[in-house]
């Protein structure tokens, strides 16, 4: 199993970023089913957290239950599908504030396929100028091609190119990410029948403290002498 | 069971009439508290430590040695000791000295401060908050237990034969507490020495709460200090009463939309219902916090903040009234109903550890040292 988050942050419904997340996901999820694997997919509807986003920040950083439990999918996912609307040159605030009240780390080392849409092709740089830096800062491995998509994009044929990007950006994602424990031609391990891990790759969590948690149930726990130094 | 209040030291403009007080009375509205404190029958006053304003508790020792000489039976702690920015050279003296001239009634609690750009102001560096906090603890804890010290570390220079001056009184240091919201690493501190473990459980939600404190619990038993529900435990928390729940929400509301921290945020309702705050009738109040117990175990010190986000002088003294006269009594009896025989009612006084002797984890730098001196296998 692959967890495949995706965040998406239009505002309007039917909006045209959730559109575009819808296409790059099925191209993922194309993608990894070809590599044998069965993706599972949580959409977080940015909207849908907006107050929630603002309490946190102005509240002390006190996430409520749903931005615990989106905190937690993007900790966990294997593969991250981020796409934001253009306002005002960048991406959209309400979008940054969600990545700004996420615990820090939670993105670090996970596969990001960046998007974009806007009304006009001229902001179509939005991504590489904007969005792609906050991923990196993030400690993201963000793919090569990020999709934008202008309105003009959802007019055209196939002559505008976005199929074949969302083809190939889709393609870069699904290798980057690490193969499932338990695909076809990867050894399993034991973690696999305690607790689902990333493929392949270290458990994240959300928060120190859960991290503290697994690490004391499962004996890694760093003890105090450790943290210490040398006797002294 | 013990029960205080603990101040942050902010001086807020009152929203309600615009007005902000001096600095000067500020700090003297804090001593009024603290001998208001005792006056209700509250057991401990903690004052904060900030070095930036808007706060004006920069100096405690000198606050705190002054109430010491109104008061008589008052613990006098604070909440925190930024154990990471002050150097533990004068945190083992000034604790001395206050130790003496308060005759034992202190402790104080430990915390690491979170406001980057104060640490360079004492020659540190945020980004060491952890190490700072570890070397200069177990630094303060061989300065007040061994009279001569020779000593070298990461943070600050060398000591070549150095003693402390005065001793703590009878020779036996304070009682420490280990504040920290989020951070396992100082739960896991104040476990290994068989310290006191704080949460301030004002903007975090229960839950997270009880992980800090059950995490503290595990580990307080794995390094043979006790069972994990004999570890001493403290509690933040904050309240706003009045006879009638809809008046204090009436009264509360305007000091709460725009408080420091977390104004213009959430609302009263969601912040009351996420986190411990509780703005209502004395008997919810109580109800309120003995659910704390169900939360975290029996634990050993309550301390509410009320002088916060520009409430008057009078209407905190109020406060302190309902506390005294009609809250704490009753959550005495029942904290002491629910609490088993085996699970200390209080933290340990000056007393106690006076009477525990040296074999007392407390009296000792390292809790297990005298068993590894003695070869004893390490416990698993």
């Amino acid at each position: 199993m692959t967890r495949l988050v995706v965040l998406t942050a239009g505002l309007s419904s039917p909006s045209s970023t959730r559109m575009l997340a819808d296409r790059l996901t099925a191209a993922v999820e194309d993608q990894l089913r070809t590599r044998g694997e069965q993706p599972e997919t949580t959409v977080l509807e940015v909207r849908e957290l907006g107050t929630d986003v603002m309490r946190a920040m102005l509240g002390g950083g006190m996430r409520s239950p749903a931005l615990e439990r989106a905190n937690a999918a993007v900790a966990e996912a294997d593969a991250v599908i981020a796409v934001t609307p253009v306002f005002s040159a960048s991406v959209s605030g309400l979008f940054k504030s969600f990545l700004d009240v996420l615990e820090p780390g939670v993105l670090a080392g996970t596969p990001v396929l960046p998007g974009a849409t806007a009304g006009t092709e001229r902001h179509s740089l939005v991504i590489d100028h904007a969005l792609r830096p906050v991923l990196t800062h993030l400690g993201a491995m963000v793919v090569p091609t990020g999709v934008f998509a202008a309105t003009s994009d959802f007019g055209a044929g196939g002559g505008s190119g976005l199929e074949a990007r969302v083809r190939r950006a889709a393609e870069e994602l699904v290798q980057l990410t690490a193969p499932a424990t338990g695909a076809p031609g990867v050894s399993g391990t034991d973690q696999q029948q305690t607790e689902p891990q990333r493929g392949g790759g270290r458990a994240r969590h959300a928060d120190p403290l859960a991290e503290a948690e697994a690490a004391e149930a499962e004996g890694s726990f760093t003890p105090f002498e450790e943290l210490l130094g040398r006797p002294t | 069971m013990q029960f205080g209040v603990f101040s942050v030291s902010d001086v807020t403009p009152d929203p309600t009439t615009g007005r902000t007080p001096t600095e000067g009375e500020r700090v003297q509205a804090m001593v009024q508290i603290a001998r208001k404190a005792e006056e209700v029958g509250l057991d401990v006053f903690a004052t904060g430590e900030h070095h930036n304003p808007p706060f004006v508790a920069s100096s405690p020792t000198t606050m705190l040695g002054y109430i010491a000489a109104q008061t008589e039976r008052l613990t006098l702690s604070t909440s925190t000791t930024l154990i990471t920015t002050n150097d533990p050279v004068k945190i083992a003296e000034d604790y001395s000295m206050l130790q003496h001239l308060a005759g034992g009634r202190v402790d104080l609690m430990m915390g690491r401060g979170n406001t980057g750009p104060v640490y360079p102001w004492f020659g540190q560096d945020i980004r060491n908050g952890i190490a700072l906090a570890v070397e200069n603890y177990h630094l303060l804890r061989r300065l007040w237990r061994e009279d001569v010290v020779t000593w070298e570390g990461r943070f600050r220079t060398p000591l070549q034969g150095f003693t402390a001056t005065p001793r703590p009184l009878d020779g036996v240091p304070p009682f420490v507490w280990h504040g920290s919201i989020r951070s396992p690493e100082i739960a896991e501190q104040a476990a290994y020495y068989g310290d006191g473990f704080f949460h301030n459980n004002i903007f975090w939600t229960m839950d997270h709460t009880s992980r800090m404190v059950n995490l503290y619990r595990r580990r307080f038993e794995h390094y043979g200090h006790g069972r994990a529900d004999q570890a001493v435990v403290g509690l933040g928390g904050q309240v706003f009463m009045r006879k009638n729940s809809q008046d204090a929400v009436r009264e509360f509301r305007p000091y709460f939309d725009v408080a420091p921290v977390y104004g213009h945020g959430p609302s009263l309702e969601e912040f009351s219902r996420d986190t411990p705050l509780t703005v209502g009738s004395p008997q919810q109040v109580i109800e309120r916090t003995l659910t704390f117990a169900d939360a975290v175990g029996d634990y050993q010190r309550q301390l509410f903040l009320i002088d916060h986000a520009g409430l008057p002088l009078k209407t905190v003294l109020e406060q302190m009234d309902i506390l005294g006269e009609e809250v704490v009594p009753v959550l005495r009896t029942e904290f002491e109903a629910r609490r088993p025989a085996h699970v200390p009612s209080d933290p340990p006084s000056h007393a106690d550890l006076v009477a525990a002797g040296e074999d007392h984890p407390h009296a000792r730098t390292s809790p297990r040292a005298r068993q590894q001196a003695g070869a004893a296998p390490e416990r698993a």
